[in-house]
């Protein structure tokens, strides 16, 4: 077990350009096992960057990301062994639309993890009944509300058995009345001891799940605290003005 | 960067046949007319008063086997070949893209007529296979450089998200590209590689050039032994004709088929 000694996600000194322009700026900061952690700060200010560089979506030019005991940021490093163990939900949920919610599961199961069918199935429908759709498990991802699609694609995640999950804005693109079902589910997780990076807009989330949170503009890490001391008494003119136009 | 999940887009690739859809009433009149137009005509003529069509059509249907093996095949081939090149085309490799992109470009460049000549008694020249399997080749290099971009413009249709979802799982591009792009892009590229199913069907008559004894040469034969130069000219049309517009058809309902099963 890593315990607390070593960090499950250790960033330290990131920087990214996309051609001249700087969208990370010497970001720094580590998730230990078991720790929830939620990136928040306007749009464009890198979250999506910083949270796809930790699987390796996103190249970083200067700076090290270990994701556990992996180096990342070496490119000699076989990047689909960080990936099995490291899962990742899109904001556009991205479930597979030629497969049904049931092979959506199993996919990576069968052909990464190498399990034989029987046994992913059977992972799958648990971690569907889990989610709360097991009804749907042959039905094809168009036939789902955003809702119930996001819960597939969180249920996907799972089905690795990864040992951390990123999520990127997972609610931004769900109706308001679904936004609740999804949130409850990465509630449960949370409370399961699941391992979390949250990129979201969800405060009442943040507030009542982070362990810490990290508060992001034009690149850099602004702010970096406890939710207490963040959404009650911030020290960073931004923070401030951000929680006052988003609360 | 956030991929809608959006249907696929349709993509617009193709050339000449164009397959009529139920939706264009105009057209799939048009295709009724000269479809039942086409086979009542060859009836006429075959049982009309003189003996001399039913001669022909007693003549030319060994062509008709060649014609469609030489098709077949070809688009079989082709399908192979295209895939590699739109696969090469898409490759972040710069040489691998390199060469793709030049096959494509100097295929493109030259006459599909230049081309088979060139092709066959290149091949001739280096190795001894029947007629039809260089003719078949030659056909294949030459269609696998237009479908080579019709795969390529399938594969960059779907969603990048789907990729990074895959690969996201712990899989390699290579099992992302099979298990998740391939299976999405292949329905989409399914409508223009109908279209040049229907073209390849109709270039495949400039084999007759070579030594293929297809359709369209089989005609030739019967017309020079006969001098019946116009009326052999009109069933082999006529036949042509019959053989486009059913496929069109076979491949409409096809592609109505695909689309109606999600
Ligand atoms: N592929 C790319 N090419 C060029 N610029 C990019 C690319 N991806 C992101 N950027 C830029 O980098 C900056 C950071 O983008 P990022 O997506 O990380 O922001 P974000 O904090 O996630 O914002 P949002 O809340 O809108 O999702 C933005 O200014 C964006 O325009
Ligand atoms: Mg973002």
């Amino acid at each position: 077990m890593t315990a607390d000694n070593r960090p499950m996600i250790e960033v330290s000194g990131v920087c990214k350009y996309f051609g001249s322009f700087q969208a990370l700026d010497d970001i720094s900061f580590s998730v230990r096992d078991g720790e929830k952690v939620v990136i928040i700060g306007p749009s464009g200010s890198g979250k999506s960057t910083i949270l796809r560089s930790i699987n390796r979506l996103e190249t970083i030019d200067r700076g090290k990301i270990i994701v556990d005991g992996m180096d990342v940021s070496n490119p000699k490093v076989d990047i689909c062994k960080v990936r099995e163990e490291v899962g990742m939900v899109f904001q556009s949920f991205n479930l597979f639309p030629h497969k049904t919610v049931l092979e959506n599961l199993t996919l990576a199961q069968i052909v990464v993890r190498k399990r034989d069918r029987q046994e992913a199935e059977k992972i799958a429908m648990e971690l569907l009944h889990k989610v709360g759709i097991a009804e749907k498990a042959a039905a094809y991802p168009a036939k789902l509300s955003g809702g119930q699609q996001q819960r597939v694609a969180i249920a996907r995640s799972l089905a690795m058995n990864p040992k951390a999950i990123l999520f990127d804005e997972p609610t931004s693109a769900l109706d308001p009345e679904m936004i609740g079902e999804v949130l409850d589910v990465m509630k449960t997780l949370a409370r399961e001891g699941m391992t979390m990076v949250v990129v979201t807009h969800e405060m009442g989330f943040a507030r009542e799940v982070a362990d810490r949170v990290i508060f992001m503009d034009h690149g850099r890490i602004v702010e970096e605290g406890t939710p207490e001391h963040f959404f009650t008494n911030p020290t960073h003119e931004r923070a401030k003005l951000f929680l006052s136009q988003i609360l | 960067m956030t991929d809608n999940q959006s249907p696929h887009k349709a993509i617009e690739v193709g050339d000449g046949a164009a397959i009529p859809h139920k939706s264009d009433s105009g057209l799939f009149t048009a295709w009724r007319i000269a479809f039942f137009g086409a086979i009542a005509l060859c009836l006429f003529l075959a049982f009309g008063r003189s003996d001399q069509y039913m001669a022909i059509f007693k003549f030319v249907p060994d062509g008709i086997l060649v014609t469609f093996k030489v098709t077949l095949g070809s688009i079989l081939l082709a399908i192979v070949v295209g895939l590699i090149a739109g696969l090469g085309r898409i490759s972040t490799n710069r040489f691998i893209n390199g060469l793709a992109s030049l096959y494509v470009e100097v295929i493109r460049g030259i006459p599909l007529l230049v081309q088979l000549f060139y092709i066959y008694y290149a091949l001739g020249r280096f190795v001894k296979i029947p007629d039809m399997v260089s003719a078949i080749i030659a056909m294949a290099v030459c269609y696998g450089a237009y479908m080579g971009e019709i795969f390529r413009a399938g594969i960059q249709s779907i969603p990048k998200g789907q990729m990074e979802a895959a690969l996201s799982l712990g899989m390699s591009r290579g099992q992302a590209m099979r298990q998740v792009i391939l299976p999405q892009a292949f329905k989409v590229v399914l409508p223009p590689i109908g279209n040049e199913f229907i073209a390849l069907l109709k270039d495949s008559s400039l084999v007759s050039i070579l030594a293929v004894s297809d359709l369209l040469r089989r005609g030739r034969e019967y017309a020079s032994e006969t001098f019946s130069y116009f009326e052999t000219y009109t069933v082999i049309a006529l036949i042509y004709l019959v053989m486009t517009l059913f496929f069109s058809k076979l491949i409409g309902i096809m592609e109505e088929r695909l689309n109606d099963g999600r």
